[in-house]
C-alpha cells in the first residue's frame, strides 16, 4: 500500500470550492438561525444568496477546464458548469421569491433556507458527478431536503399530503436507483462512469445483469424527472408544496435529475443505446400525451403547471431518445435551459397571486389580471406562450432544435406525436391568457413594489425567455459545447487508467 | 475465516438452546395453577390499566430519528478510527485529522442546532405570537 | 458443508420473517418480524466475508432502523384496535408485479456472468474501508456527513411538535 497523499487521491480545490461555498453557507445559516427569530429570517435568505453568488463565481473558474478530480469522482467540465450555472440561478431565484412569501406564509426560519442550500449542494454534486456514488449522494442530499421543504407548511393538510407522497414515492424510486447502481457495479466491477463505459464497450454479449441495472436506473430517473408512468406523485406534490418550492421542484430538481440522467446514459451506458433508446421513445410519448391531455382539465394552476412539467420532461426525452450526436445532445441541454427560465417566470407569477394563507391558485383567480396588473399578466402570457412554443420565444427555439435533431436521427413518428402534443398544449396555456385578458373578475393582488425579490425573479425569468428566443446562437453554442465536453472527456479517460 | 465466527455462533446457538431447555423444563415440572391475578402483567405491583398497545408520543420518534442519524455517523467514523494510527505513522496526520474534524464538525453543527432550538426537549415551547412584547 | 447449512438456515430465517412482515394481519407483528429478516441478512453478510457490513447491519438496521420502525408503528392511529391493520389490497396486481419482477431478476441471476470470490478467503474488511474513506473516497465520506446533516434538519422539520405557551 503506497502512502497516500493529496496527489494520489487527485485532490483539487477547483472542483470542490463551489461545493464548499454552499456547504459553508448552509452551516452559517443554521448557526445564525439559532440567534435569529423565525420572523425576521429574510437575513438568512441573504446569506444563502451570498453563498450562491460565491459558488457561481467559483464555478466560472471551472469553465473550459475539462478535467476530472478525485480520481474521476468529480468531473470539472463545461457540462457540469452548464448545469451548475442554471441550478445556481434557479436556486437564487427560489430564495428571492421566498424572501417575502416565506414570512407571509409563516414558513420562515433557518431550516427553510438551510434546506434550500443543502438541496442546491446535492444538485451541484449531481451535475458534476463522475461516479455513481457521487450521483447517489447528490440525489439523496437534494431529495431529503426537498421532501422536507415540500411539507414545510405543517398546519396545511395539502402540504403534508405533498410531503408524504413525494417522500414515499421518492424513497421508493431512490431504492430502484440504488439497486440499479449496485447491479451496474456487479456487472462491470466499477462505479466510475468511464470505467463502466470501458467495461461495457469491451464486451460483445450483453450481460442480463447489466440490462436489469439499466432498467432500474431508468425507473429511478423516470421518477425523478417525473416521466409517465412514474409521475403519480407530481401533481399532488406540486400543488401542496409552498409555491416557491414548487418552482424549485419543477426547475432545479428536474434539471439536476436530467443532469445525472444524461451523463450516465451518454457517457457510460451509450454502448447500450440500442436497448434504452426505444424505452425512452415510449416514455417520451407517454409523458407528452398524458401530461398534455390531463393538463387540459385542470382548474388549479399549480396542478396544470405540474402536468405541463410532465409533458416538458417528455419533450426533453424526445431529444434524449434521438440524441446520437453532439448537436442533438446540445439541443436537449438547450431545451432544459429554456424550460428552466420559462418555468421560473411562470411560477413567479403564481407566487405573486398566492398569499400563503389564502392561496389564489385557481385558474379562475387569474380572470381580469391584465386590467389591474398588466405587468404580471404580460409576464405570465410571455411564459405561457413560450411553454406552448410560439416564436420568437425560448420555448419555440428549444422545441425547434429538439425536433430537428430528432428528425435528423430518423425519429419522424416521434416528432409528429410531439408536434401534435404541442398543438394540444396550446389549448390550456392560451386558456389562462384568455382568462387574464378577456374575462372579468379575479382577485386583489398586493402591489409588486413591496416585493422586490419576487419582482426580480419574474423579470429574470421573462428576460431569459426573450433573450433565449431572439438570440439563441450563443446559448445553443454553449449547450453543444457543454455536451461535447461530457462526451469527449480527454482527461477523464487518462485518470481512469490510474490503478 | 469462518472459524472466527464459530464462537459467537456457538454462543447464539447455546443461548437459544438454553432458553428452550429452561422453558421446556418449566412446562414439564412446574405445577399449573393459573388464576386471573397471576396472569396479569407485573407493573410495579399496581394493577395495569388499559392495553400496552397505545399511541406513543411522537417525541419518541423524533429522538429515535436523531439517534439513528448519529448512529450512522458512528458507522462512518469507526473504520476510519481503525486505520487512523497507521496514517499518523505514515506522516499523514494532519490530513487524516482535518478530514475527521470536518466530518465531525458538520454533524456537530446539527447537534448544536437541534439543541439550541430546543428540539431535544420533551415539549418544545415556542412563545405565542400574541404574547411577544 | 457447514457454511452451506448455515446459509440455508439464515436464508430460511430471512425469508420466513419477511413473509410474516408482508402477510401478517397485525402491523405490530409485522414490525417485530422484521427483526428476523434483518438478522438473517446480517448472517449472510458474514458468509460473504463482509464483516463490517455485518456489524453495520446489526448496529444500524436492527439497533436503529427497527427501533424507529416500531416507534412509527406505535404512532399509528388505530394501534389500539388490534387486527385492523395491514389489510392486503390489490392482491392480483401485486402478484403480477412481484411475479414479473421476480422472474426477470431470476433470469438475470441465472444468465449473468459473475465475478467469483474464492469462498472463505475473505480478510477483515474494516481496515480497507477506513483506508478508502481517508484516501480515494474522501469526497463521498465528507459528503455523507452533509447528507446526514440535511436528513437531521429534514427529520426535525417534519416531525417536530410545537406547543404554544
Amino acid at each position: 500500500m503506497t502512502p497516500l497523499n493529496l496527489t494520489t487521491i487527485d485532490f483539487s480545490w477547483l472542483a470542490i470550492l463551489p461545493l464548499i461555498a454552499l456547504s459553508v453557507g448552509a452551516i452559517v445559516v443554521m448557526l445564525a438561525g439559532t440567534r435569529v427569530d423565525d420572523e425576521d429570517s429574510a437575513a438568512l435568505g441573504f446569506i444563502v444568496l451570498v453563498a450562491l453568488l460565491a459558488a457561481f463565481l467559483l464555478t466560472m473558474f471551472e469553465l473550459g477546464q475539462n478535467t476530472a478530480a478525485f480520481r474521476g469522482s468529480l468531473a470539472v467540465d463545461d457540462y457540469a458548469v452548464f448545469f451548475e450555472v442554471i441550478i445556481i440561478i434557479a436556486t437564487a431565484l427560489t430564495v428571492a421569491m421566498s424572501l417575502e412569501y416565506a414570512a407571509d406564509a409563516g414558513l420562515a426560519g433557518a431550516e427553510y433556507y438551510a434546506l434550500v442550500a443543502f438541496a442546491a449542494l446535492g444538485m451541484l454534486l449531481m451535475a458534476a458527478a463522475g461516479d455513481l456514488i457521487i450521483i447517489f449522494l447528490g440525489l439523496e442530499t437534494m431529495s431529503i431536503a426537498v421532501y422536507a421543504l415540500a411539507g414545510f407548511i405543517r398546519r396545511d393538510a395539502k402540504s403534508n399530503e405533498a410531503a408524504i407522497k413525494y417522500f414515499l414515492l421518492g424513497a421508493f424510486s431512490t431504492g430502484f436507483l440504488l439497486y440499479g447502481i449496485a447491479l451496474l457495479y456487479g456487472a462491470t466491477g466499477s462505479v466510475r462512469l468511464t470505467a463502466i463505459h470501458a467495461s461495457i464497450a469491451a464486451r460483445t454479449a450483453v450481460n442480463p445483469l447489466l440490462l436489469l441495472g439499466l432498467g432500474m436506473l431508468l425507473i429511478g430517473f423516470g421518477f425523478k424527472v417525473a416521466a409517465v408512468p412514474f409521475h403519480m406523485w407530481t401533481p399532488d406534490a406540486y400543488e401542496g408544496a409552498p409555491t416557491p418550492i414548487t418552482a424549485f421542484m419543477a426547475v432545479a430538481v428536474k434539471l439536476a435529475a436530467f443532469a445525472g440522467f444524461l451523463r450516465i446514459f451518454f457517457t457510460s451506458l451509450d454502448p447500450l443505446a440500442t436497448e434504452w433508446s426505444p424505452v425512452l421513445w415510449a416514455l417520451a410519448v407517454l409523458s407528452m400525451t398524458a401530461g398534455n391531455v390531463i393538463a387540459l382539465v385542470q382548474s388549479n394552476i399549480k396542478r396544470m403547471l405540474a402536468y405541463s412539467a410532465i409533458a416538458h420532461a417528455g419533450y426533453a426525452l424526445v431529444g434524449m431518445a434521438a440524441a446520437n450526436g453532439r448537436e442533438a445532445g446540445g439541443a436537449v441541454l438547450y431545451y432544459l435551459l429554456a424550460y428552466a427560465f420559462t418555468s421560473l417566470g411562470a411560477f413567479g407569477v403564481v407566487v405573486a397571486l398566492d398569499r400563503g394563507a389564502e392561496s389564489h391558485a385557481q385558474i379562475d383567480d387569474y380572470r381580469g389580471l391584465a386590467r389591474d396588473h398588466p405587468g404580471l399578466a404580460a409576464a405570465m402570457a410571455v411564459c405561457l406562450l413560450s411553454l406552448t412554443g410560439v416564436p420568437p420565444l425560448a420555448g419555440f427555439v428549444a422545441k425547434f432544435y429538439v425536433f430537428a435533431a430528432a428528425l435528423n436521427a430518423g425519429f419522424t413518428g416521434l416528432v409528429i406525436i410531439a408536434v401534435l402534443n404541442s398543438v394540444v398544449s396550446a389549448y390550456y396555456y392560451v386558456g389562462v391568457i384568455v382568462a387574464m385578458y378577456m374575462r372579468e373578475g379575479g382577485v386583489a393582488v398586493e402591489s409588486m413594489s413591496r416585493r422586490p425579490g419576487l419582482l426580480i425573479s419574474i423579470a429574470v425569468g421573462v428576460a431569459g425567455v426573450i433573450a433565449l428566443g431572439i438570440y439563441p446562437q450563443p446559448y445553443m453554442g454553449a449547450a453543444v459545447n457543454a455536451f461535447a465536453s461530457a462526451l469527449g472527456r480527454p482527461a477523464l479517460h487518462a485518470v481512469s487508467m490510474l490503478p | 475465516m469462518y472459524a472466527d465466527y464459530g464462537v459467537p455462533l456457538a454462543l447464539v446457538i447455546i443461548g437459544l438452546l438454553f432458553m428452550a431447555a429452561m422453558m421446556g423444563l418449566q412446562k414439564l415440572l412446574a405445577p399449573t395453577n393459573p388464576f386471573r391475578r397471576k396472569l396479569m402483567p407485573y407493573e410495579c405491583g399496581e394493577p395495569p390499566t388499559g392495553s400496552a398497545w397505545i399511541n406513543f408520543n411522537v417525541r419518541f420518534y423524533l429522538i429515535a430519528l436523531v439517534f439513528v442519524i448519529f448512529e450512522v455517523e458512528v458507522a462512518f467514523i469507526y473504520p476510519v478510527a481503525t486505520v487512523y494510527l497507521d496514517w499518523i505513522r505514515r506522516g499523514q496526520r494532519w490530513f487524516a485529522l482535518s478530514e475527521l474534524l470536518i466530518f465531525l464538525f458538520i454533524l456537530f453543527v446539527g447537534l448544536v442546532y437541534v439543541w439550541v432550538k430546543r428540539d431535544l426537549e420533551w415539549i418544545k415551547r415556542i412563545p405565542d405570537q400574541d404574547s411577544v412584547n | 458443508m457447514g457454511p452451506l447449512i448455515t446459509f440455508y438456515a439464515l436464508a430460511l430465517l430471512a425469508i420466513v420473517s419477511a413473509a410474516i412482515t408482508a402477510f401478517s394481519r397485525n402491523i405490530v407483528h409485522s414490525a417485530f418480524a422484521l427483526f428476523g429478516a434483518l438478522a438473517g441478512v446480517a448472517g449472510i453478510y458474514v458468509l460473504l466475508g463482509a464483516d463490517f457490513l455485518f456489524i453495520i447491519q446489526i448496529f444500524i438496521y436492527i439497533g436503529g432502523i427497527l427501533v424507529v420502525t416500531i416507534f412509527a408503528v406505535m404512532l399509528t392511529q388505530g394501534i389500539a384496535d388490534v387486527n385492523v391493520s395491514n389489510r392486503a389490497v390489490g392482491v392480483l396486481p401485486a402478484l403480477v408485479t412481484a411475479g414479473v419482477a421476480g422472474g426477470v431478476m431470476f433470469y438475470a441471476i441465472i444468465h449473468s456472468s459473475w465475478y467469483h470470490a474464492r469462498p472463505g478467503s475473505a480478510t477483515p474488511t474494516t481496515y480497507w474501508i477506513g483506508d478508502a474513506f481517508l484516501g480515494p473516497y474522501v469526497l463521498p465520506f465528507e459528503v455523507a456527513s452533509l447528507v446526514l446533516l440535511a436528513a437531521l434538519i429534514g427529520a426535525i422539520v417534519i416531525s417536530r411538535q410545537e406547543v404554544r405557551e
